[in-house]
């Protein structure tokens, strides 16, 4: 059985933030996904995912069971590419 | 006179000026962010620094670094760089390096710096050094910016073996962007444009800043941290994110690099490292076979689908598939786009021997692990490299 996780969700900038409820087998990929297409952010840009909270990144594939508790702030940040 | 340079210095109370002058640094790319390390480095006094990019002057390139001029323009970026910081600091040893360094650069060179620091302008290239920096167990510090934000990350693989690379939290989009750059062959696409990304001086010289700060490890000791940290700073908002980088147990860069690689090196006259590698399989037999995990993606197979065996696969079978592009997938016979061409980075060793004793190995190193133990084949002569001017 799989338990939901109330968490809140923003991007880098601080412009887009929400607050969620997701199943703890949500992945951080699962979540970068959702934030792109539901706020639009620019498409030929990567991100990748904080816990703002505990100051610690979730890999790709991590499951949020493993990696947030309820109340957590997710952070959607750009992966930086330019030198 | 030359003390009195570095008299405030000598006044902060954990600032060790002998420890900065025994450091040698390699800067692997002479953009924005490379001319702000190199002055960063410079100012500081630094023992050497080493900068090191294949790129030439553009008009564009003068918003954003700090030691380019017009009168540089269409000459190397690196030699530019060097020629006008080794105007502000004569204490520091500057070389330059005219050309990519995965070409230039081995891994034993690697080894003798205390820090490579990535502000190059690519993916590709950027997990690239990773890699060379796992292999040689060298720090890294991988330095990128846009217009907005500085993302700096240190990743102390000499301090710390074991901590997070480069790789362990890349996200799968950029693995899929840089597919779509090569044909199901595995070979580069022709004309296949890169996005530009718009950046400014803020966000170089903020980046340079830290990540001369994280790569001379400079503050109070204890500070900072043992493990892999970025740090993201928005020039905008004037705000920063600390983020400890935790291991990927699942890394396409380190998964299999549970331990620090034993590097052998070739010896008298040997092409690669045989002997050597044959001494420790007689220690320790390996079954099943090992295999070979090379860092360049070799063409092992070119076959006309509609004429068969083609004479011409000579000259591609064995050689690294990143020197082409999908344009010899053209056969010269019937001229249709049918040559089958295999690309492959994985051999087991009996294969590996079979194809390459006694042969130049077109690639710079390959991982393997024999009896548990993590081995570095390291194929490159000291003497095939660029010149360091």
């Amino acid at each position: 059985m799989s338990s939901e996780l109330s968490l809140i969700v923003r991007t880098a900038d601080q412009t887009r933030r929400a607050e969620l409820s997701l199943d703890g087998t949500s992945t951080g990929a699962d979540i970068l996904q959702a934030a792109v297409d539901n706020w639009a952010l620019p498409a030929d840009t990567d991100y990748t995912l904080v816990n703002a909270t505990t100051g610690k990144a979730l890999t790709p594939g991590e499951s949020l069971a493993h990696a947030v508790r309820p109340g957590d702030v997710l952070e959607v940040q750009p992966v930086l590419v330019a030198g | 006179m030359a003390s009195d340079r570095y008299l405030r210095h000598a006044q902060i109370d954990w600032f060790s000026q002998p420890q900065l002058r025994a450091s040698r640094v390699l800067v692997v790319g002479a953009g924005a962010i490379g001319n702000e390390v190199v002055k960063n480095l410079c100012l500081l006094g630094v023992g050497a620094v080493d900068v090191c990019d294949f790129d030439t002057v553009e008009l564009h390139n003068l918003t954003r670094s700090v030691f380019l001029r017009e009168s540089d323009i269409g000459g190397g970026k690196a030699p530019a760089l060097v020629a006008r910081a080794a105007d502000l600091n004569p204490d520091v040893a500057l070389g330059s390096i005219d050309g990519d360094f995965w070409e230039c650069v081995t891994l034993g060179q690697l080894a003798q710096y205390t820090c490579a620091i990535s502000a190059v302008d690519n993916f590709e290239a950027r997990l690239r050094l990773n890699q060379m920096c796992l292999a040689a167990g060298v720090d890294l510090v991988n330095v990128a910016i846009d217009s907005r934000y500085a993302v700096i990350e240190s990743f102390p693989f000499a301090a710390h073996w074991g901590c997070a690379c480069y790789e362990c939290h890349l996200p799968e989009s950029v693995y899929a962007r840089l597919a779509a750059r090569y044909s199901c062959g595995g070979l580069r696409r022709r004309a296949q444009s890169t996005r530009q990304v718009p950046t400014t001086a803020i966000t170089a010289s903020v980046a340079g800043a830290v990540a001369v700060s994280v790569a001379l490890r400079l503050g109070p000791a204890g500070q900072g941290g043992p493990g892999a940290r970025r740090v993201l700073l928005d020039t905008i908002a004037g705000t920063s994110t600390v983020t400890d980088l935790q291991r990927n147990a699942e890394c396409a860069g380190c998964e299999r690099l549970t331990q620090r690689p034993q590097r052998l090196e070739p010896v008298d006259g040997e092409s690669w490292p045989f002997a050597a590698l044959q001494a420790l399989l007689v220690q320790a037999p390996s079954q099943p076979p090992p295999v070979l995990q090379l860092s360049d993606a070799l063409i092992t197979e070119f076959e006309c689908a509609r004429c068969g065996p083609r004479p011409e696969a000579a000259d591609y079978l064995d050689r690294r598939a990143a020197a082409y592009d999908d344009s010899i997938t053209h056969c010269t016979s019937c001229a249709e786009p049918a040559i089958r061409v295999a690309v492959r980075q994985r051999f087991e060793l009996p294969e590996f021997i079979a194809r390459f004793h006694g042969k130049t190995v077109p690639a710079k190193f390959a991982l393997t692990v024999i009896d548990g133990r993590t081995v570095c084949l390291d194929f490159e002569q000291e003497s095939a490299t660029c010149p360091v001017n």
